[in-house]
């Protein structure tokens, strides 16, 4: 009994070391997992951030550069218990508060014990220094770039960055928490060539974190790959000049060169210094701009949707030459308005007038008589039958009522009603009920951008190239293929010499309305307009291009309730093509008297 | 023979074993050193780090061992009770003097250094039960033998459970062992096993496959004894036939019975024509079956309702974790985590002595103590663990062999009681690093660093080595115990 007793126990001790050995086979030769966990174990991979790509002026100045700037990190774990650390001396190489520092301090320790917190954001490299020459055991810096902006200029133009949010990284596997990411005008729109590629270093770590030193002497690591340098089409000193001029009013200028659809300057007023929108006021900056009543957040040059006004009259009139309904020399009465229906008031001026004429004068009446035939040519069908919608198409071809494909995700389309759109309103319309289009009136709503290319169209005699503000991408032959495409109107080239002509006479005639405009030896071509509003006072616009010949610059200025044309929208726009072409103003006077002029906004200073 | 000048019996000591034990106690010591070891500290000897500490006390214990193998054995019979007796005034003693240790009050600090006696209660215990086993009329069959192993076991398990220190407290069950080869029923380890089974059985496998691995054991059980293959496979049969024959009638009645319940009602309704069977046959051992399967199945039902209905959910949640079917990473299973990734990391050759990652970066918490088994298989591999595994049971085995050489009961019982102290030990220890035990943190003998656990297991083995030397089967010398 006993012997088979010792024998049983004997394989039962067996038993189990063989079970044990059993167990030790499936774990370390089977089942490779563990392999796998052990080195997720002891691999840190830490991202490597590259510098953003810069941003240029047509001429090579920097409008956006990148300057080093350092994270400082915690693990909070790593902080000797014993000996803690001297939390004055961090705040004050870090230049922030003791009670900030403890507050983040305390916020990462929530968050992990072992793994890495941001605790205070952008140390300027001299703080790095003081750093490294003190010992804190526990943080590090983090090497990061940050915007810096030379001029302070082009805020909306240029954009912002900010850190991912949830929702990005959720939809775009590149980004992880921390990274930053272009949220408007040119960094968001060519994030994806600013950007540059994150890099990545492998270290080996122990359980609590600290670093080892790189594995496998670093044949894994990737090294980040700078962001591409962005060159504008952005003129900067002009650029600057035009936001100086736009001080104390709310509009937008907007520049383009003709020739090549390249946006010169781009104004949205008020603006703000970019600079504001980066380092750790951020915030606090930013939640004032979202307050402030005249919204400087808003890039009103592409997103805004204003009623043209009289510069509107033009494109009427290209229409209505095209469809053989008016001549250069047909001539209308204008007995101070046009008296059909509702009417169309006008001012006092000599009747009646030819095209050329009525163009510089900007006779509201005469527009009314090419508008309305235009709309009720019985050839088209009359205006319910297709005569409005051959004049809405029209208006479409000057890259109106869509938007026109700039390099501005937010850019927004403005408004061209269709037939259909009337037709709901009214049971049975004509064409005096829409008879405010014909002054750029009424239902009508484009963006700054889309006058500016009118500008630009009329000046190339009729096509534009879809204005664009990036000219050059570092490493790139050419930019998108769209905008080396010639878009024309349906307006023929030989119609456009008799409004050009009017455009001259406004600033060079007697009869015009923009003297104030004129420069010698500029040949400039304006059209004012002075667009009613329900906001109150007159918005002051003025469209122009010059020379006449080989135009060089076409430019629209758009400034709300800045009154007539010919106050403020037209100097601005005189002033900007001198500086352009002339390189110098010949009337500091003019320019400081308009850099001076405060409107005032009751209407926006209500709304708060 | 016994010669004049060798009157303690060195001539016959077992130097094979000593030697197995030597050699774990070094391999223990190398795993301690890479255990500790870091490139930082490499290069220079710390007296004062774990593997110094442990060093130290591997002298100690080399005292302790050759002042044991020079008391004669004579002694050991006679301070058995007396030791007992001290040790455990000592272990009540630490209840309210000693130190407290990661929750348990179980340490006894003596100037310089701190002792569990706990550990040396093992010793005094195995050489109590061992007197206690021998005397003459010592029968496990009779209610005076089973009592007396009862409290022998059992006070000195009290008192540390109160000290809160449930793994040195488990470790008293390894007597088992001994009391199994000293003749304790096999029905109590058939239970056990059972009750163990079950227990696991109920939360791994599906209600069904566990009824049907019931009435598989229990007729296979009862086809051992009562060689009736023929009648066993009707059985069967008929448990299978009916339980479908059920299952399609309430199929048909519109179904709402799903198989388990009908094979319920099939087996107790043949649970009937077993006891029939057993009647007319006068096959008792059926009856005690039946029980044990009537029995098995109350206590599954007692199982469910206590862990559903009496356990809060972070109760249940250990005992899922326990069972490897739910695992809680952040919290306890942490340490077993990292410890099945280092050793399973280790793959056929082990990554080499000090260049284990897991070990060197200090990812298992507790590596150089309870979890010291991760540096083998992580450094030396499958090889190497499978050599450290084969040595101990060799080491077991061989003390096993031991007490079955001795031809007075004090030695064999304390042999014994020795293997099945290292048994246990290492096999839960082990297991409990690769996932297969639950963690219960008890030593791995030889190898966690500690200096009372050295020395326990020292006095342990070197006073069976001795014993063994003066065996006195050979000289048959009387001995007046």
């Amino acid at each position: 009994m006993s012997d088979s007793r010792a024998n049983i126990l004997k394989w039962f001790v067996i038993g189990l070391f063989v079970v044990l050995g059993l167990r030790l086979f499936q774990i370390q030769i089977v089942d490779r997992s563990y392999r796998r966990a052990a080195e997720n174990n002891v691999l840190r991979y830490e991202v490597q951030h590259p510098p953003r790509g810069e941003i240029y002026d047509r001429n090579g100045e920097f409008l956006a550069q990148s300057v080093a700037s350092y994270d400082l990190m915690v693990v909070p774990r790593n902080i000797p218990k014993d000996r803690g650390f001297d939390t004055v001396a961090l705040a004050r190489i870090a230049g922030v508060s003791v009670e900030q520092l403890t507050r983040s301090l305390q916020a990462a320790k929530n968050y992990s014990h072992s793994r890495a917190s941001v605790v205070v954001r952008q140390l300027t490299t001299e703080a790095k220094l003081l750093f490294d020459e003190g010992s804190f055991d526990g943080f590090y810096t983090l090497f990061r770039t940050q915007r810096s902006y030379p001029r302070k200029i082009a805020g909306n133009l240029l954009g912002y960055i900010g850190q991912v949010n949830d929702k990005i990284i959720s939809r775009n596997p590149y980004y992880s928490r921390g990274d930053y990411i272009g949220y408007s005008g040119i960094e968001s729109a060519y994030e994806d060539i600013l950007r540059g590629e994150k890099g990545e270093k492998v270290s080996v770590v122990d359980v609590r974190g600290t670093v080892k030193g790189p594995y496998q002497d670093g044949i894994y690591d990737r090294a980040p790959v700078a962001g591409t340098p962005i060159t504008t089409t952005i003129d900067a000193p002009l650029q600057q000049f035009a936001e100086e001029l736009m001080e104390g009013k709310v509009g937008s200028i907007i520049a383009i060169e003709p020739s090549t659809g390249e946006i010169l300057v781009m104004v949205s007023s008020p603006t703000y210094d970019p600079d504001e929108l980066m380092g750790r006021d951020r915030g606090n900056n930013y939640v004032k701009m979202l307050d402030n009543p005249r919204q400087p957040l808003f890039n009103r040059a592409v997103m805004s949707s204003y009623p043209p006004g009289s510069t509107f009259k033009l494109v009427n009139g290209l229409i209505g030459l095209q469809e053989g309904v008016v001549t250069p020399n047909r001539r209308y009465p204008c007995e101070q308005g046009y008296h059909v229906g509702r009417g169309v008031k006008c001012h006092e001026h000599r009747s009646p007038l030819n095209l050329k004429e009525a163009t510089a004068n900007s006779c509201n009446a005469y527009f009314c008589y090419v508008f309305r035939d235009i709309l009720d040519n019985p050839t088209r069908g009359g205006v319910m039958k297709g005569g409005y919608d051959n004049w809405a198409k029209y208006v479409r071809s000057f890259g109106f009522g869509e938007k026109l494909g700039s390099d501005f995700a937010s850019e927004r389309g403005g408004f061209v009603p269709t037939s259909e759109f009337y037709d709901d309103y009214y049971p049975r319309w004509n064409s005096l009920t829409v008879i405010s289009m014909a002054i750029g009136q009424g239902e009508l709503g484009c963006s700054p951008l889309q006058m500016a290319n009118l500008a630009a169209t009329i000046a190339n005699r009729g096509y534009y190239y879809i204005p664009h503000v990036v000219k050059h991408i570092e490493g790139r032959d050419s930019l998108d293929s769209r905008f080396y495409e010639r878009h024309y109107t349906m307006v023929e080239e030989k119609h456009y010499e008799p409004i050009i002509d009017g455009m001259w006479g406004t600033v060079h005639r007697d009869i015009g309305t923009a003297g104030v405009a004129y420069v010698k030896g500029l040949d400039i071509c304006g059209k004012t307009g002075t667009a009613q509003n329900p906001h109150g006072k007159d918005h002051s616009t003025f469209l122009a291009f010059a020379p006449k010949d080989n135009p060089q610059i076409a430019i629209s200025v758009y400034v709300e309730n800045g009154g007539f044309g010919s106050s403020v929208a037209a100097p601005i726009a005189s002033l900007l093509i001198e500086q352009y072409i002339n390189g110098e103003v010949t009337r500091p006077e003019l320019a400081q008297y308009i850099k001076d002029m405060k409107i005032a906004y009751p209407n926006y200073e209500k709304r708060k | 023979m016994r010669s004049a000048n060798d009157k303690l019996g060195w001539a016959r000591i077992d130097w094979k074993t000593i030697l197995l034990f030597v050699l774990l106690v070094f391999i223990g010591w190398l795993n301690i050193y890479a255990a500790v070891y870091n490139e930082a500290t490499a290069g220079s000897f710390e007296l004062s780090s774990k593997y110094g500490m442990q060093l130290i006390w591997i002298g100690i214990s080399t005292i302790a061992a050759i002042v044991i193998l020079l008391i004669d054995d004579i002694y050991y019979h006679q301070l058995a009770y007396p030791a007992y007796a001290l040790m455990f005034i000592v272990l009540v003693m630490t209840l309210f003097i000693g130190k407290e240790v990661n929750g348990a009050k179980s340490w006894l600090v003596l100037g310089p250094v701190s002792v569990q006696p706990a550990e040396f209660m093992k010793v005094a215990t195995a050489l109590a039960l061992a007197r206690f086993a021998s005397e003459y009329d010592f029968s496990l069959s009779k209610i005076k033998g089973l009592v007396g192993v009862g409290l022998i076991l059992l006070l000195p398990m009290a008192v540390i459970l109160i000290q809160n220190d449930m793994g040195s407290a488990l470790v008293y069950c390894s007597f088992f062992l001994m009391l199994f080869r000293e003749g304790l029923n096999p029905w109590v380890y058939y239970a056990i096993f059972l009750v163990v089974g079950l227990f696991v059985g109920s939360f791994l496998l599906s209600p069904t496959s566990l009824l049907i691995l019931l009435i598989l054991l229990f007729v296979v059980s009862q086809l051992l004894g009562n060689h009736n293959p023929k009648e066993s496979a009707i059985y069967l049969a008929s448990v299978g036939f009916l339980s479908m024959f059920i299952y399609g009638v309430s199929w048909l009645a519109g179904g709402a019975m799903d198989y388990y319940g009908a094979l319920l009602i099939a087996s107790l309704v043949m649970v009937v024509v077993a006891l029939v069977y057993a009647y007319r046959r006068k096959l008792s051992n059926i009856y005690l079956f039946v029980i044990m399967f009537v029995c098995s199945l109350l206590f599954l039902g007692a199982v469910d309702y206590v862990f559903n209905e009496v356990l809060q959910i972070h109760q249940q949640k250990r005992i899922l974790d326990l069972l490897g079917l739910e695992s809680d990473l952040k919290g306890w299973g942490y340490n077993v985590h990292q410890s099945k990734i280092a050793i399973g990391s280790g793959g056929l050759f082990g990554k080499g002595f000090l260049d284990g990652t897991q070990t060197k970066y200090d990812f298992i918490p507790e590596q150089s103590t309870d979890f010291i088994f991760c540096t083998v298989g992580e450094e030396w591999g499958f090889v190497g663990s499978v050599v450290v595994l084969a040595l101990f049971a060799l080491l077991i085995v061989r003390l096993m062999k031991m007490g079955e050489r001795q031809q007075e009961p004090f030695r064999r019982v304390y042999c014994y009681g020795v293997a099945g102290i290292f048994l246990f030990h290492t096999i839960i220890n082990v297991g409990m690093t690769i996932g297969l035990m639950p963690v219960i943190g008890i030593p791995l003998p030889m190898f966690s660093y500690g200096g009372s656990s050295l020395l326990a297991f020292t006095i342990l083995f070197f006073i069976a080595v001795r014993l063994d030397s003066q065996n006195s089967s050979i000289d048959t010398v009387y001995k007046p115990y």
